[in-house]
């Protein structure tokens, strides 16, 4: 099912929404753009070169999250947050993410009742990216400018106009009061698409690259690309489907929380015996680029990267995961 | 913990009811813990199988993962050997009979039982981690469980006699004539019966037969490096050697990211591996 609306009717629309639920959506913080819980539908800047700096993955796994409070001695949960919310603008590489890290969080046997609370309340409404950017490679990770997986609702810009593709039944929700627009209209987004997809080269080779990470594990290799590294873990911070996490006590506030962390740091895996399985940096970049091109495959069969190209732009020394990957595929193992 | 409405990071509420030193430098001490909530108790031995760890945690210390050291037909308790180590492990050590401690678990997967019913069982543990050890043979010894295994051999080592554990209770295992025990201390004192070396040396001294066998090997890295060779020397297939891991840990629920061995997650997938299914992942540990 499709829909329409004028891009200078944006702002009403959000303004809208806002009297059903809490709209989140990017708006400017200094020289980027970060998702907020927007006031006015006029706050919302979604027309700037880049997608937003830090990921809209902190909606569900906030980068510092109260566990529990300390009441009488005793670890007590705080109130599930069940109120919907609209997160919009979020972009597919992203929304791709969520589906991801849904396979970490959402287990048979462990489900995490944090990040269950945040995903059940929300209703994503996704950005076709009509223009990637250069540092974008969504399609050579499986995924694609204008994927809907993951997302509730889809806005594809097309001249003056948002095309707005109903993809849940829980997005048609928002819908209702809409012009549709005759499915025939898929020619055109399908063009759109076609155009975009061709704007986006393939960075790398990804077949066969779970096997040949494996054979590289011992290999000089990891020394080479690691060289530059600062160990900073902007990458992982940043990375929309990077997810570990440290738990510790905030003693003054009486709180139990969970902080993102990052495989990039010497202490995340250093242990009490003083043994530390990944005491040097090109073990630590090892773990972070198998954990995606390697270790995701092992355990869902897709790699855990969907080219949202922030661990690029980010990177302060320019490290490159799409020239770390083609480094890869060209290495001569040295059996 | 694990039944999907409750919160896998929230910590039972337990009481100490038994805290005594292991050893006679004070490095290790052992608790026992009772459940302050009877449904929380239910849970537990409803999950529980020898070979699983918990996340004990005191609020503003930390939380760490620590292997069972008691079967479930010991009691409506749970048994732990604390090394002392860090800032936690010290606070635990300080704890008194009647003081309250978070636990979490079971967690991990535990020894694989019903795949070595009917076999023979040699168990070969080194230092306090012994303790998973400890829970899995005293599981064994018991006559409900007894039958479903054949011969049973215990080579335990400790660096001297001082530290080893559950001395009373291990000294009783002599007179029973359903298992052998083989204990070893690193170097000679007066009055010691049993044997002096290092582990991995007793284990071949020993030379338990392959045949119909598997061996389960618990230690400090370095004696189980130097085990897991000497039970292949006399013939045990990959498959049925059997180790308990350790990593740092925060969740232990698989979600945390931080105890991976290429795909696999300790706290999840283990802690208990076959040699083979450790053969298979990068070398990472």
């Amino acid at each position: 099912m499709y829909y329409q609306i004028e891009k200078n009717e944006i702002t009403n629309l959000l303004d809208h929404w806002m009297k059903l639920a809490g709209v989140f959506a990017p708006t400017e913080k200094g020289q980027f753009t970060v998702f907020e819980n927007l006031m006015h539908g006029d706050e919302l800047r979604i027309n700037g070169p880049h997608n937003t700096r830090y990921p809209p993955k902190s909606l569900f796994l906030p980068q510092s999250e109260r566990l529990f409070t300390l009441k009488n001695g005793n670890l007590v949960e705080p109130k599930i947050n069940n109120e919907p919310r609209i997160v919009f603008g979020i972009r597919p590489c992203d929304a791709h993410a969520l589906t991801l890290l849904d396979t970490v969080f959402l287990t048979d046997q462990y489900k995490d009742p944090y990040w269950q609370a945040e995903r059940e309340r929300t209703i994503l409404v996704g950005l076709g990216c009509d223009e990637p950017c250069a540092s974008c490679f969504c399609t050579t990770v499986g995924s694609g400018p204008f994927e809907t997986r993951g997302l509730d609702i889809l806005f594809i810009p097309l001249n003056e106009k948002y095309i707005i593709k109903q993809v849940t039944e829980k997005g048609g929700s928002l819908l209702t009061d809409l012009r549709k627009v005759p499915d025939t209209i898929e020619t055109e987004i399908q063009k759109l698409e076609q155009k975009a997809i061709n704007s986006l080269p393939i960075a790398f080779e990804t077949i066969d690259i779970r096997e040949k990470l494996y054979k590289l594990f011992s290999d000089a290799y990891w020394l080479k690309v690691s060289q530059s590294c600062l160990g900073c873990g902007v990458c992982t911070f940043l990375c929309p489907t990077c997810y570990c996490f440290d738990i510790v006590d905030e003693a003054q506030r009486g709180e139990r929380v969970r902080n993102w962390d990052t495989c990039m740091f010497r202490i995340y895996s250093q242990e009490a015996s003083g043994h530390n399985p990944r005491p040097s940096r090109f073990e630590r970049t090892r773990q972070r680029l198998m954990h995606k091109y390697a270790y995701w495959l092992d355990s869902i069969n897709e790699i855990g990267c969907t080219g949202c190209g922030r661990c690029v732009r980010y990177c302060p020394v320019g490290l490159d995961i799409r020239d770390m990957i083609r480094k890869a595929q060209n290495w001569e193992v040295v059996e | 913990m694990t039944d999907n409405n409750t919160n896998p990071y929230k910590p039972m509420p337990m009481r100490i009811s038994r805290a005594y030193y292991e050893s006679n430098d004070h490095s290790l001490k052992t608790f026992e813990l009772d459940f302050l909530g009877a449904s929380d108790c239910d849970y537990f031995f409803a999950h529980y199988n020898p070979g699983q760890f918990c996340q004990l945690s005191i609020f503003n210390k930390g939380e760490a993962p620590f292997g069972v050291a008691s079967a479930a037909w010991e009691g409506k308790f749970v048994r732990f050997t604390v090394q002392k180590m860090g800032t936690f492990t010290q606070a635990i050590h300080r704890l008194k009979v009647d003081d309250q401690i978070g636990m979490r678990g079971p967690l991990g997967n535990g020894f694989p039982l019903d795949m070595w019913r009917g076999k023979n069982l040699v168990i070969v543990g080194g230092g306090c981690a012994f303790s998973t050890l400890y829970a899995l043979t005293k599981h064994i010894q018991h006559p409900d469980f007894r039958n479903d295994y054949n011969e049973l051999i215990v080579i335990y080592g400790a660096r001297n006699s001082g530290l080893c554990m559950y001395k009373q209770d291990i000294q009783s295992w002599y007179d029973r004539d359903d298992m052998q025990l083989h204990q070893a201390i690193d170097v000679p004192e007066n009055e010691w019966l049993h044997h002096v070396g290092y582990v991995p040396d007793v284990v071949r001294e020993v030379a338990p037969s392959p045949d119909n066998a598997v061996a389960i090997v618990c230690g400090p890295p370095i004696m189980t490096k130097f085990t897991l060779p000497a039970l292949t020397d006399l013939g045990f297939a990959p498959e049925a050697i059997f180790t308990s891991l350790e990593k740092r840990m925060k969740c232990g629920i698989g979600k945390c990211g931080r105890c991976n061995i290429g795909p696999a997650y300790i706290c999840k997938d283990g802690p208990v591996f076959s040699l083979a299914e450790l053969q298979s992942l990068p070398a990472d540990i």
